[in-house]
């Protein structure tokens, strides 16, 4: 590949549709995540470097699914997530010298797993810097002056179990140090009237901390508050079903082992119903088709074990004419600029699709099958067949 | 405010104005008054703000939970039933805002719940505004989402009929109508389950069994959920027999 290609997908919005683009585009694809890092002169380099550590994870992930992991340096992969490490926090940062976040935190363990690199990490301190973020309600920021989000939420509970201490949650050890005057802010919306705290500001309702073994139990309570009567799932109590949230509202519910929470006919309706004439999947009622709700809907619908109910040529369809032929990688929808972010949930999406050739992905961990099975981890879910190419 | 017009969506900002809004001074008078009314100022700005967002992005859902927030944390409360004015505002400029239907669907549940409105007035209330809306566009999934919400799940067996008659009505008018069927067979389904057994029971099966074929061929996507709501008939009927 010539270097002026890779500056076509972020300055140009040249036609990727037509032919060529009916199969994965395995190689393409490989080299685009490959020149990811390369031009660290481009503008567009710096400006998402608060996501750096999660485009890392974003691209080793697809490459694992595209059963290339080799393709980018293992010592210089490791060396630069131990490089997000903020000692002072206790967990991993964006980019090196950046401060801790729950989102980069879960890059870095992924990545670290998936390297077979754990002895790296200081597991009680990320333990105790993760069972900070969590507010008395149940959920989670995600890191010290953030928000409450669902999505803080699975990063917690994914991490935890990844690190094998999922039943730290119980312990009732109050993480310390990480949270100073500013703690976490109570923004629950008043119309749900399940829970009045208003005139809460940040920094009180800390102190209560969790209470002793009611962790879990915690997490299990906040999510079903969560729920909506159209069997989805929003970021916080009140908040209005969407794909993504739903996707890691069921997939903490999978690894807690707590599945019947989940109205499971309705979900799966709603889910369902993501699927637009072109094949492609929605977030919402009413809304555009994007690539990336291939996985968070497909992973959701595998965990419920209803991939079924919708129509996969079509996504596949449409998922495969997202690719750009000449520079590689996926856009959110065909004729778009391809990022990273959309090449990994596309070719996620392709995996629980049963595409031929590709890596088996685990729905619940978004991470390769084999990886989840070797740490005993693996939950009920069901991907598509996978089929003869 | 320059960088939210730009970014609407990225998260932190949206947090940064929740900060900037906790920590504002208080008022520099002396009487409780001045000091409350120094800061009720800002967070009124602040609503009006994210109503703008809203008006050039009426689905942002950042922008709604952060109006949700501002709301539950104004010094002085609005009353929530003028909720129900906004969102039928939202709604009339347009049907498919989803987003304004969920929010009315919490607000009238919290009103009904606190006793503030009378319950059995305003779901006829509701009723009447999505019969328009269903009439307008039978196609938006918003209206029909919400028609599902204002039934419930333990509807009484003359409603349900009622609203079947009156979907049918529609679907004489467009006998294409995917989500006149598919609610048809929705309400069907709860009469079977809550209200009609035995003999009975039969007629309407095989009804709602013809409903299903007939979705099958009309939306080929998801023609194995057709196909397993049949089944899922079918085992009913053999166990019923048992």
């Amino acid at each position: 590949m010539d270097p002026s290609s890779s500056t076509s997908t972020t300055t140009s919005t040249s036609a990727n549709t037509g032919a060529g683009t009916d199969k994965l585009l395995v190689e393409q694809h490989v080299a685009y995540i490959q020149k990811l890092g390369e031009n660290k002169d481009d503008l567009t380099y710096h400006l998402t470097a608060h996501l750096r550590l999660n485009a890392v994870y974003w691209g080793f992930t697809a490459l694992s699914i595209l059963g290339r992991p080799d393709a980018l340096d293992r010592e210089e992969m490791i060396g630069f997530v131990m490089n997000c490490w903020d000692e002072e926090a206790g967990a991993f940062g964006a980019h090196p010298g950046h401060d801790a976040h729950l989102l980069s935190t879960l890059s870095a363990i992924q990545i670290l797993v998936m390297q077979d690199a754990m002895e790296r990490v200081d597991v009680e301190r990320v333990v105790n810097f993760i069972l900070s973020l969590q507010h008395p309600s149940g959920t989670f920021t995600g890191d010290r002056f953030g928000e409450q989000d669902t999505r803080f939420l699975y990063c917690a509970v994914n991490a935890l179990s990844l690190l094998g201490r999922l039943d730290a949650l119980d312990e009732g050890v109050l993480g310390e140090g990480v949270l100073g005057e500013e703690g976490v802010v109570d923004e629950e919306g008043v119309v749900d009237g399940e829970e009045e705290e208003k005139g809460k500001g940040r920094g009180e309702g800390r102190e209560k901390g969790r209470e002793k073994g009611k962790g879990k139990e915690k997490v299990v309570e906040y999510l079903q508050r969560c729920r909506n009567y159209d069997g989805g799932f929003g970021r916080k109590v009140g908040a209005e079903s969407h794909s993504a949230q739903v996707f890691v509202c069921v997939a903490a519910l999978a690894i807690l082992d707590r599945l019947d929470v989940v109205d499971v006919d309705t979900l799966a309706f709603w889910l369902a119903e993501r699927q637009l004439p072109n094949g492609g999947l929605n977030g919402r009622p009413e809304k555009l088709e994007d690539v990336c709700y291939s996985f968070w809907v497909l992973s959701a619908l595998s965990i419920l074990n209803k991939l079924s109910w919708i129509d996969e040529d079509k996504l596949t369809g449409f998922i495969l004419s997202a690719q750009n032929a000449e520079s590689g990688g996926i856009a959110d929808r065909p004729g778009d600029m391809v990022d990273v972010f959309h090449t990994h949930f596309g070719i996620a999406g392709l995996s629980i699709l049963g595409y031929p050739g590709l890596v088996d992905l685990d729905p619940v961990y978004c991470m390769p099958a084999h990886v989840i099975e070797r740490r005993g981890l693996r939950k009920g879910w069901k991907a598509l067949e996978r089929r003869v190419g | 405010m320059s960088a939210l017009k730009t970014h609407p969506k990225v998260y932190w900002i949206w947090n940064h104005r929740m900060w900037c809004l906790e920590h504002i001074p208080e008022g520099p008078g002396q009487d409780a008054e001045t000091i409350f009314g120094w800061k009720q100022k800002a967070w009124d700005r602040e609503l009006f703000v994210v109503e703008k967002m809203l008006d050039a992005d009426p689905r942002n859902f950042l922008a709604w939970d952060y109006r949700r927030y501002v709301l539950a944390s104004m010094p002085v409360p609005r009353p929530e039933s003028a909720e129900l004015v906004y969102t039928s505002r939202k709604i009339g400029a347009n049907f498919s805002n989803f987003s304004a239907w969920h929010q009315r669907s919490k607000t009238l549940a919290s009103l009904w719940g606190q006793g503030k409105l009378n319950e059995e007035k305003s779901r006829e209330q509701e009723f009447e505004l999505l019969r328009n809306a269903m009439y307008t566009d039978p196609n938006d999934q918003s209206v029909w989402m919400y028609h599902r919400w204002l039934v419930g799940t333990d509807g009484s067996k003359e409603l349900l009929n009622r609203e079947i008659a009156a979907i049918q009505e529609l679907l004489d008018e467009q006998p294409d109508s995917k989500w006149c069927l598919e609610s048809i067979v929705h309400y069907k389904r709860l009469l079977l389950k809550n209200w009609v057994s035995g003999a009975e029971a039969g007629p309407l099966i095989s009804d709602v069994k013809s409903l299903l074929h007939r979705l099958e061929q009309l939306d080929p996507a998801r023609r194995r959920r057709y196909r397993d709501l049949a089944h899922e008939l079918d085992d009913d009927g053999t166990r019923s027999k048992q």
